[in-house]
């Protein structure tokens, strides 16, 4: 805490070196990651205990498939509250983008259109989430006005669009594609080649990343090579085992994906160090030479664009479309988000922590579901949940100051 | 906390010291002893020992993370008893104070260096705030006018005339913190601490500030006056103590010593040459502004008017002028930090004329700026010392977007060493890092960019005077190497240790360039505060 000015010679590059081989200094966002993994792991112990049920793959695979829907979610939700703002229209976004979907399938005849028609529904649903998303960001970065108001008003016109649409009544049914994508699974060989190859690949490329860091003397410690290695190792694991019930769900694969590239992102890209940067200081950004205002619009582009995908899922998976559809999944996203160790206030936080924590939030619905608590008291539990949550973290970040 | 004896008094009878309130206490000597406090990981204080007594201003003097502030933090019972080992002794009887409240209590006040004041009540519901006057009719109300009147005669036996209902966010900053010492003394406080209180202060609202001090002194208060400047320390303090590394290193009547001998025991050794001497070899010009002016924001704020003004590769021009003349303003104003709006300006980057709308096209020109206060917008404070330093030159250094991660290490272990910055690694949060570190860092990031024009304002604010010289140094070199210098600050003597050419601003406007040979103190300050010189 004092740091004496006294004149001390810094530390020589072999110093230095040594210094990093030996210890993995964890920071802060690496101790809420874990923290979090560590309440996953104990909630899907205790459930594995309650009911022997819990822990097949055949639950599993329906865990995963009902949290993809919010797990899309929460990593577009991750960079809006980096930004430390909400986007609270997410759930009505993703019902009105159904209620388009569901009209663009059953009343225009797309869903007899194959392929053609389906690629043809996707990217209109895509385009609407862009358009929402356009109106949310301009108007928020334009106008300066705080995101939780416009979301807010977005999200009642939002649900007030899908009634009229939908003339207040359930769109069905959907074309068998996007059945397809909702239900369907990857079975045989592909289940090999899209859960392995990938994941030797990612193995490979933390190897040679290692190697190219000692020739330029910046050394990972090994027990942080070592952890991600193994993470990848249980988690294709995991997907395997999901797997052996009927084949690899499409959504998990979706939600996968998103998580990937958001992280990806996030960690490596100059878009995601801006988004850092703006939520944790956005006039510092600004002064040196970022545009804060381009930044925020993007990310709440994206956000609704993302809502427009789980929209998509979620009417293929339920095969109709209905005007109250996706309500209160912005909650959902929110509570995952803030689980997962990212601030309220802006710029601290990581995607896989938003992912752990919408698995926190399924398995815990899923556990319930299967020991038969009723839903009142799971709300409760999940409200709870989420207030521990935060607490904890605010508390342990108050012991370090 | 409510004094239901507070009656009109004016301050004079108070300051008389009316035993009218129990809380009164006797006269204000005050003993720390072998106070040790210890931080996880850091002996912060370690054995120190501190008397004061009333009737005398001492100043306590140290650099940034010596102790001052945990040792008054003790004393105004931010720091609660028993978290700290050794005791305090006022007028003979332990205090072992549990919160501020207890220390207001038994006669201690600090008036902190950022104002703990709040901008949306008015001048007397701050001055009152918790002691407030009650009504004589009704049974909990506050007699409000009762409460104003006091305020309004208290501030005009200082010699201020205003609205005491008017919100405190209306006035200057030295009057607000004039409101903020009026408060300490209606808790009748007889040990009063000032936390750096110049260093927002112009310089009419300092004399205001000293001449209520020496005021406060001659009335018997006890008055520990922390504060980095060292004219100020040697017009106002009888007696001097001086931290370093959370210990006393010597306390020496003001009469006895010289700013030389206090700085060599600030930092432990002598300093010699604190500002570099320099051999400056001037190229072409390396930017020019003409007619810039910027708008003030509101009817007291700073503006500028129609400043011109150039500076070679290799020069460093100085820009002085007193609280309020719009130094910031001009160079906000030429970086493009001000919207758009309020700024005309002419500007020519390497003698082709251009424009500057937004930092962006600053940075892209080759012009950097270095902001006043780093905690605000310089350093974004929870990101790593990496992510800091490398923010204005990502798009040199990531391809497609891509960061490209090992030239980003490479050149963050490169400003690391050259800039000597002292951190664990670069993936500590940034807000970890001392005030000088932090500094460097902010260099680093501009640095990064190879500016041609390099704006500075207030460089070495709050930073030690170790970590000083090294940045002297730094500048120094940055100029040898052709970079074009324009330095704002308020230090005047570091002003004129490393100003090729001084300009003055006054008022928004330039009161004059004086060339190395003719600046002085003398010279820069008539021109800043408006006596016309000869030649």
């Amino acid at each position: 805490m004092s740091l004496s000015s006294t004149h001390e010679e810094t530390l020589s590059p072999n110093e230095a070196l040594k210094l990093k081989k030996n210890s993995w200094v964890m920071s802060s966002m690496d101790k809420k990651i874990l923290s979090t993994l560590l309440a996953l792991i104990t909630i899907i112990a205790g459930f594995s205990l309650a009911t022997d049920v819990f822990f097949t793959p055949r639950n599993f695979s329906n865990l995963l498939v009902q949290g993809s829907i919010n797990g899309i979610l929460a990593v577009g939700m991750t960079y809006v509250i980096l930004l430390a703002g909400v986007d609270l229209s997410v759930g009505s976004v993703a019902g009105l983008i159904g209620i388009v979907v569901g009209i663009s399938q059953a009343h225009w005849g797309w869903a007899e259109s194959g392929i053609p028609g389906f690629i043809t529904t996707l990217v209109f649903a895509l385009a609407a989430g862009i358009l929402i998303g356009v109106f949310n960001g301009a108007l928020i970065s334009i106008l300066k006005i705080h995101s939780f108001v416009i979301t807010f008003g977005m999200m009642v016109i939002a649900r007030g669009l899908a009634t009229i649409f939908s003339g207040a009544s359930t769109i069905s049914p959907v074309g068998p594609e996007l059945n397809f994508l909702g239900t369907g699974t990857l079975t045989g060989i592909w289940v090999e080649i899209v859960l392995f190859v990938p994941a030797l690949a990612w193995i490979t490329f933390i190897l040679l990343d290692e190697k190219k860091g000692r020739a330029q003397k910046s050394v990972t410690p090994s027990s942080r090579v070592f952890f991600k290695i193994f993470s990848v190792v249980v988690g294709t694991a995991a997907l395997y085992f999901v797997s052996s019930y009927k084949g690899l769900p499409i959504p998990v694969l979706l939600c996968a994906l998103v998580a990937f590239a958001g992280a990806w992102i996030l960690a490596r890209t100059r878009f995601g160090r801006y988004v850092f940067a703006v939520g944790g200081n956005a006039e510092a950004a600004r002064l040196a030479g970022i545009n804060v205002k381009r930044i925020t619009f993007l990310v709440f582009v994206a956000m609704s664009s993302l809502a427009a995908l789980a929209s998509v899922v979620l009417t293929g998976r339920l095969n109709s479309a209905g005007p109250n559809a996706g309500t209160l999944f912005e909650l959902d996203a929110i509570a995952a988000v803030v689980i997962g160790g990212t601030s309220l206030k802006g710029g601290k936080g990581s995607v896989l922590g938003s992912v752990l924590g919408a698995l926190i939030i399924t398995s815990l619905k899923n556990g319930m579901d299967l020991l038969e608590i009723q839903s009142y008291y799971q709300n409760i539990m999940l409200g709870g949940i989420v207030i521990l949550a935060v607490s904890i973290d605010s508390l342990v970040e108050r012991k370090m100051d | 906390m409510v004094d239901s004896n507070l009656k009109e008094h004016s301050l004079v009878e108070l300051l008389r010291g009316k035993q009218s309130s129990a809380k009164d206490f006797a006269r204000g000597f005050l003993e720390m002893k072998n106070i040790v406090m210890e931080f996880p990981g850091v002996k912060a204080l370690n054995q120190v020992n501190f008397q004061a007594r009333p009737g005398e201003i001492l100043a306590l003097m140290g650099e940034n993370g010596a102790g001052k502030s945990t040792l008054m933090k003790i004393l105004s019972g931010v720091i609660p008893y028993p978290q700290y080992k050794g005791e305090v002794v006022i007028d003979g009887e332990f205090a072992q104070f549990k919160s501020t409240k207890d220390a207001r209590q038994k006669g201690v006040a600090i008036i902190h260096q950022e104002l703990n004041l709040f901008p949306e009540l008015s001048v007397a519901e701050n001055m009152f705030l918790g002691m407030e006057p009650l009504s004589q009719q009704t049974l909990g109300v506050i007699d409000w006018r009762l409460r104003d009147r006091t305020a309004r005669r208290w501030l005009r036996d200082i010699g201020i005339e205003m609205d005491v209902s008017q919100p405190l966010k209306n006035l200057s900053v030295g009057n607000q913190q004039l409101v903020e010492i009026l408060r300490a003394l209606a808790t009748h406080a007889k040990i009063l601490i000032f936390d750096e209180p110049t260093s927002s202060l112009s310089m009419s609202e300092s004399e205001t500030l000293f001449r209520i001090l020496l005021d406060l002194k001659a009335r018997g208060h006890t008055i520990i006056y922390i504060s980095h400047r060292m004219e100020e320390v040697f017009r106002l303090a009888d007696r001097v103590a001086v931290l370093r590394d959370g210990q006393t290193v010597g306390t020496s009547l003001r009469s006895e010593s010289t700013p030389e001998k206090i700085v060599s025991l600030m930092v432990g050794r002598e300093i010699h040459d604190l500002y570099p001497k320099r051999n400056p070899t001037f190229g072409s010009e390396a930017f020019r502004v003409e007619d810039l002016s910027v708008k003030a924001r509101g009817p007291h704020e700073p503006e500028v008017k129609n400043v011109s003004f150039s500076v070679r590769s290799g020069e460093i021009l100085g820009v002085a002028g007193l609280v309020g003349s719009g130094r910031t303003e001009l160079i906000c104003g030429i970086f493009g930090a001000i919207s758009k709006s309020r700024v005309t300006k002419k500007v020519w980057v390497n003698e082709k004329k251009t424009h500057i709308y937004s930092p962006l096209d600053a940075i892209d020109r080759g012009v950097a700026l270095v902001t006043e206060d780093r905690k605000i917008t310089g350093l974004v404070l929870d990101r790593s010392v990496e992510e800091n330093m490398t923010l204005a030159v990502l798009p040199r250094i990531s391809p497609f977007h891509v960061i490209n991660r090992l030239e980003a290490d490479g050149l963050v272990k490169e400003y690391i060493l050259k800039l000597r910055i002292k951190t664990p690694n670069s993936k500590v949060e940034v807000r970890t890092l001392s005030g000088g570190n932090q500094q460097k860092i902010v260099l680093a990031k501009w640095l990064a960019c190879a500016p041609r024009v390099l704006f500075l304002d207030e460089p070495t604010r709050g930073i030690d005077v170790g970590a000083r010289q090294e940045i002297y140094a730094l500048i120094d070199l940055l100029a040898k190497q052709g970079v074009a210098i324009v330095m704002v600050s308020s230090d005047l003597p570091e002003v004129l240790g490393m100003s090729d050419r001084v300009l003055v601003l006054r008022d928004g406007e330039v009161a004059g360039i004086l060339d190395k040979s003719q600046a002085s103190q003398e010279t820069v300050m008539k021109l800043a505060a408006g006596v016309k010189t000869q030649a």
